[in-house]
C-alpha cells in the first residue's frame, strides 16, 4: 500500500513537469515576421511567415508535393495579441522561437510608432535579441508574399544563408535587435538596418559594383529579393537610406562590426575607362584615436584603417605587378578613391544627420568621469558634427593573385 | 571503511562558490545598475572590501572561542538571553531574505521556460525539491556540490566564451558610472550580498577541522567575488548602461542570445539545466541552514524535522508579493540596505566584547 501511495506521489511530480508541454506538431513555427502601418494609429498589420516543417524534408516523401510555407497577416496593437488573433483561422499554436527576423515597412520606420512597436517586442519572452532588422521599401506583407527563393526553399535557411553571406560581404549591416537597442537606448550613434525590397527599379549601369540601395541592383534571373543597404535610424526612427558602399564603409569603421573581405571596383588610375576588379580585406579593427578637449567640448578624431587588397582583374591589361611606379599610382588611386568615399559619407552624417553611424560614442567615453558629465557633453549633438575628423586609410599590402602578369595585349595583337 | 562524515576545505568552497557566485544570474546586476549605471560591475568587490573585514574578525572568533556555530558564540560572549535575542533578529532578516529570493528564482523559471504553469505549483515543486533534498543533511549536500560544482562552473565558462565576441570593453567608460558618492553608497550599502556567508558559519562545526572552514570559506569568496566582478563586467560591455536597466534576468538574456555556429542557434536549455542544478543546491542549503539557526536558537536538536514546515513558510511568503519587479526593487533592495549594518557590525561588537572579557579574566 504504502509503496503504490508513495509511486502515484512520484507521478504526480513527474507529470507536473507537463503543464507546459506542447507537442511540436502542434506549433506553427513563425520564421519572418513582418509590421505593417494601417490607417488607424496604434493598430499594426502584422504578417506570419509559418514554415512548414514537412517540406524539404527526405521523409516527406516523394509524391506528396508540399509547400515550405504559409503567410499570413491579422491586425492587431502588438505582436502577442495579434498572434492569438491569427489563432482564429490557423490550426496550431503559433510559436515565435524560431523567428529569425522582424520586417518592417519603411513606412513604419520613418514613423514614430516605430519605437513603441519594438518596445513591445521586447519584452516579449520568445523573442530573441538575435533576430535581424529589415526595413523594406514596400510593405512588410507584400515583401514577404515577393520573396519567392527557388534554392533555398525553407524559409528559415533562407533567411540565414542570405544575411550571413551579404554580411560578410559587407553590403548590409548586423543589424539585430540587440544592438538597435544598445544604440537607440545609448541615444548617441546612428542604428543601420538591413534594407530590403522585391520591387525591381534599376538603376543605370555605371561600372561600379555596390553604388545601389536595394531594388536597384541591375540582374537577371533570380529571386526578386534583393538586400543592399542600410536604413539609417536616428533615435529610433528612420531618416535615410545608405547605398551599398556607405554600408560598408560604416562596416569597416566601426569596430563593433566584422566584415571578412569585400570585393570592389575602383578606377583604373591609368586606363578611366576600365575598372579594376579587388578583393579587399580588413586586417586589424580600424585604430580611432579621438581626442577631446573638455573646456571647448570639441573632439578630433583620427582614425587608421589598415587594409589589404589583392588584385582580381585588371581588364585594361596595364603591367601594374611588375613597374614600381604603376604599383605606387594604383596604391594611391585605391586609398584615395576610399577615402574620398569616407569623407564624403562623414561630410554628410556630420551635416545632414548630424550624428554618426560608426558607433565612435563608445571611444569618447573615457573622457568623462561620470554618466551625468557624458550625458551633459552630448556626443551627438554638440561633439560629434562638430569634431575634426581625418580618416588615414593604409594600404599595407598589395596582393597581385595566382597571375604574375596579364597576358601582354600588344604582343597579342601586333 | 571507515568513511569520515565531515565536510574538508574543497567543500567549503565549493559551498561558498555556489551560494554567493550563483548570485549573478539573478536580477542582482540590474538592481546593482539601477543607481550606479554602468559601474554596477565592481560593485560586488567594493561591497565585497566593506564587509571582509566583518568575516575576518566573525571567523576569529568562531575560531578562538572554539564555538559550535555563530549563536553558540552570540551566547558565549553576550550571554544567552541577548546572544539568542540578536540570532532571532538575524534569523528573520534571512528568513524574509531568502524567501524574497526564492520568489525570484521561481518567477525566473517561469518567466523563461515554463510561461503557462501556475507560480504557485513551480513553487510547490521548488520546494519539495528542497526540503528533500535538505532531509539529506549537511554532509550530503556537500558532497553534491562537491560533484556538480566543476560541471556548472564549466557551463558559465562556456557561456562567458561564447559571449566574448559581443564584448564591447569601451562601454565600462565613463569609469566612474552614475557618479562616485552613488557609487561608493552602493558599494558600502550592499555588503549584505554575502549574508549567505554568514549564514554558512552555522555550519563551522560540520567540518573536520575549523582552519579548513576558514581556508575553503575565504579561497571561495576570493573566487565568488572574481566570477560575479567578470560576469559583470560581461553583462556591461555587452549590453551597456541604458539596456542594463531595464533588462531583469542579464544571465538569461545572453542565453538566449549567443550561438554556437550557425546550426545550433536556440542553445539556452543546455545553460539552463546547470543553472537550475545550482540553484536547487543553493537553496537547499539555504533552507537547511535557515532550520538550522531557527533550531539553535530554540534549543531544538532534532532540527531537521522542521525543514518542512520551514520551508513551507518560505513559500508562503514568496508568494506575497505581486510581480517579480516589486519583490526586486522595492522589497529585496530595501532589505538588502537594512541587513548590511547588521552583519557588518556585530561581528566587530563582538570582538569588542571578546577583547573587554578577556581583560576581565586576566585581572
Amino acid at each position: 500500500m504504502k509503496t503504490i501511495s508513495l509511486s502515484g506521489l512520484l507521478i504526480l511530480f513527474i507529470l507536473i513537469g507537463c503543464e507546459d508541454m506542447v507537442e511540436v506538431d502542434r506549433q506553427s513555427y513563425v520564421i519572418a515576421v513582418g509590421i505593417d502601418v494601417t490607417d488607424q494609429d496604434g493598430i499594426y498589420a502584422f504578417t506570419y511567415q509559418i514554415a512548414n516543417p514537412e517540406a524539404g524534408s527526405t521523409l516527406a516523401g516523394i509524391g506528396a508535393e508540399q509547400i515550405p510555407d504559409e503567410t499570413i497577416t491579422v491586425f492587431g496593437t502588438d505582436i502577442m495579441t495579434a498572434t492569438n488573433t491569427a489563432n482564429s483561422f490557423v490550426t496550431k499554436q503559433i510559436i515565435l522561437d524560431q523567428t529569425r527576423v522582424l520586417i518592417v515597412s519603411e513606412a513604419l520606420a520613418r514613423s514614430d510608432q516605430f519605437l513603441r512597436i519594438m518596445q513591445s517586442t521586447a519584452r516579449t519572452t520568445e523573442i530573441r535579441r538575435s533576430i535581424q532588422i529589415i526595413v523594406s521599401k514596400e510593405n512588410a506583407s507584400d515583401f514577404i508574399n515577393n520573396n519567392s527563393p527557388v534554392l533555398e526553399q525553407r524559409p528559415h535557411k533562407y533567411y540565414q544563408y542570405m544575411l550571413s553571406r551579404a554580411k560578410e560581404t559587407g553590403i548590409i549591416p548586423d543589424a539585430d535587435l540587440h544592438r538597435f537597442f544598445q544604440i537607440t537606448e545609448g541615444d548617441a550613434d546612428l542604428f543601420l538596418g538591413i534594407y530590403a525590397t522585391t520591387t525591381y527599379d534599376p538603376k543605370e549601369l555605371d561600372g561600379s559594383e555596390d553604388e545601389f540601395v536595394a531594388g536597384q541592383v541591375p540582374k537577371e534571373g533570380g529571386n526578386v529579393t534583393q538586400f543592399m543597404g542600410s536604413a539609417v535610424f536616428k533615435e529610433g526612427i528612420m531618416i535615410d537610406r545608405l547605398t551599398g558602399e556607405e554600408t560598408r564603409i560604416c562596416n569597416i569603421l566601426d569596430k563593433t562590426m566584422n566584415i571578412n573581405e569585400m570585393l570592389a571596383n575602383y578606377p583604373d588610375p591609368l586606363a578611366p575607362e576600365y575598372q579594376v576588379a579587388t578583393d579587399v580585406f580588413q586586417t586589424d579593427n580600424p585604430k580611432v584615436n579621438l581626442n577631446y578637449d573638455s573646456e571647448m567640448n570639441h573632439a578630433t578624431i583620427d582614425v587608421t584603417v589598415p587594409f589589404e587588397v589583392k588584385i582580381l582583374a585588371i581588364p585594361s591589361l596595364i603591367h601594374y605587378s611588375q613597374n614600381e611606379d604603376f604599383k605606387r599610382t594604383l596604391r594611391d588611386a585605391i586609398e584615395q578613391y576610399i577615402t574620398d568615399a569616407t569623407d564624403e559619407l562623414i561630410k554628410k552624417s556630420q551635416e545632414a544627420y548630424r550624428s554618426d553611424p560608426f558607433y565612435w560614442s563608445i571611444y569618447i567615453r573615457r573622457h568623462f568621469k561620470d554618466i551625468p558629465a557624458y550625458e551633459e557633453g552630448d556626443w551627438h549633438k554638440n561633439i560629434y558634427p562638430n569634431a575634426d575628423i581625418t580618416v588615414n586609410y593604409q594600404l599595407k599590402r598589395l596582393h597581385f593573385g595566382k597571375m604574375l602578369d596579364d597576358t601582354k595585349l600588344d604582343e597579342v595583337r601586333d | 571503511m571507515k568513511v569520515d562524515r565531515r565536510l574538508s576545505s574543497f567543500e567549503m568552497f565549493t559551498l561558498t562558490s555556489i551560494l554567493i557566485g550563483i548570485k549573478l544570474t539573478d536580477t542582482t546586476p540590474s538592481l546593482f545598475s539601477q543607481k550606479a549605471q554602468n559601474a554596477f560591475w565592481y560593485i560586488p568587490l567594493l561591497a565585497f572590501i566593506c564587509i571582509l573585514p566583518a568575516f575576518l574578525v566573525l571567523l576569529y572568533l568562531l575560531y578562538k572561542h572554539n564555538a559550535k556555530h555563530f549563536v553558540h558564540l552570540f551566547e558565549l560572549l553576550l550571554g544567552q538571553g541577548l546572544g539568542k535575542s540578536l540570532a532571532f533578529i538575524i534569523f528573520i532578516l534571512s528568513f524574509v531574505m531568502i524567501a524574497l529570493d526564492s520568489r525570484n528564482y521561481v518567477e525566473q523559471i517561469k518567466i523563461l521556460y515554463f510561461q503557462r504553469s501556475s507560480i504557485l505549483i513551480i513553487f510547490v515543486l521548488f520546494g519539495s525539491v528542497c526540503i528533500f533534498g535538505a532531509i539529506r543533511g549537511i554532509e550530503v549536500v556537500g558532497y553534491t556540490t562537491r560533484i556538480f560544482w566543476p560541471f556548472i562552473r564549466i557551463s558559465f565558462f562556456i557561456l562567458a566564451a561564447l559571449i566574448f565576441e559581443s564584448v564591447v570593453w569601451q562601454r565600462i567608460f565613463p569609469i566612474f558610472g552614475a557618479g562616485v558618492p552613488v557609487i561608493l553608497e552602493e558599494g558600502v550599502s550592499k555588503g549584505s550580498l554575502f549574508l549567505d556567508f554568514f549564514l554558512l558559519t552555522m555550519a563551522f562545526s560540520a567540518f573536520r577541522k575549523p582552519s579548513q572552514f576558514i581556508k575553503g570559506g575565504l579561497i571561495g569568496l576570493i573566487f565568488s567575488i572574481a566570477e560575479i566582478t567578470f560576469f559583470f563586467f560581461l553583462y556591461t560591455t555587452v549590453f551597456d548602461y541604458n539596456s542594463i536597466e531595464k533588462i531583469s534576468f542579464p544571465f538569461h538574456e545572453v542565453t538566449q542570445y549567443v550561438n554556437l555556429g550557425d546550426f545550433f542557434t536556440n542553445i539556452e536549455t543546455f545553460f539552463m539545466v546547470f543553472w537550475l542544478l545550482a540553484t536547487f543546491l543553493r537553496f537547499i542549503l539555504l533552507l537547511y541552514l535557515i532550520t538550522w539557526l531557527f533550531g539553535a536558537i530554540f534549543n531544538i536538536d532534532e532540527f531537521e524535522l522542521l525543514l518542512l514546515p520551514m520551508g513551507f513558510f518560505l513559500m508562503v511568503i514568496g508568494l506575497l508579493p505581486d510581480n517579480a519587479v516589486v519583490t526586486e526593487l522595492i522589497y529585496r533592495n530595501k532589505l538588502l540596505n537594512i541587513i548590511t549594518p547588521v552583519i557588518a557590525l556585530v561581528p566587530f561588537l563582538l570582538l569588542l566584547i571578546h577583547f573587554f572579557k578577556r581583560k576581565k579574566d586576566l585581572t
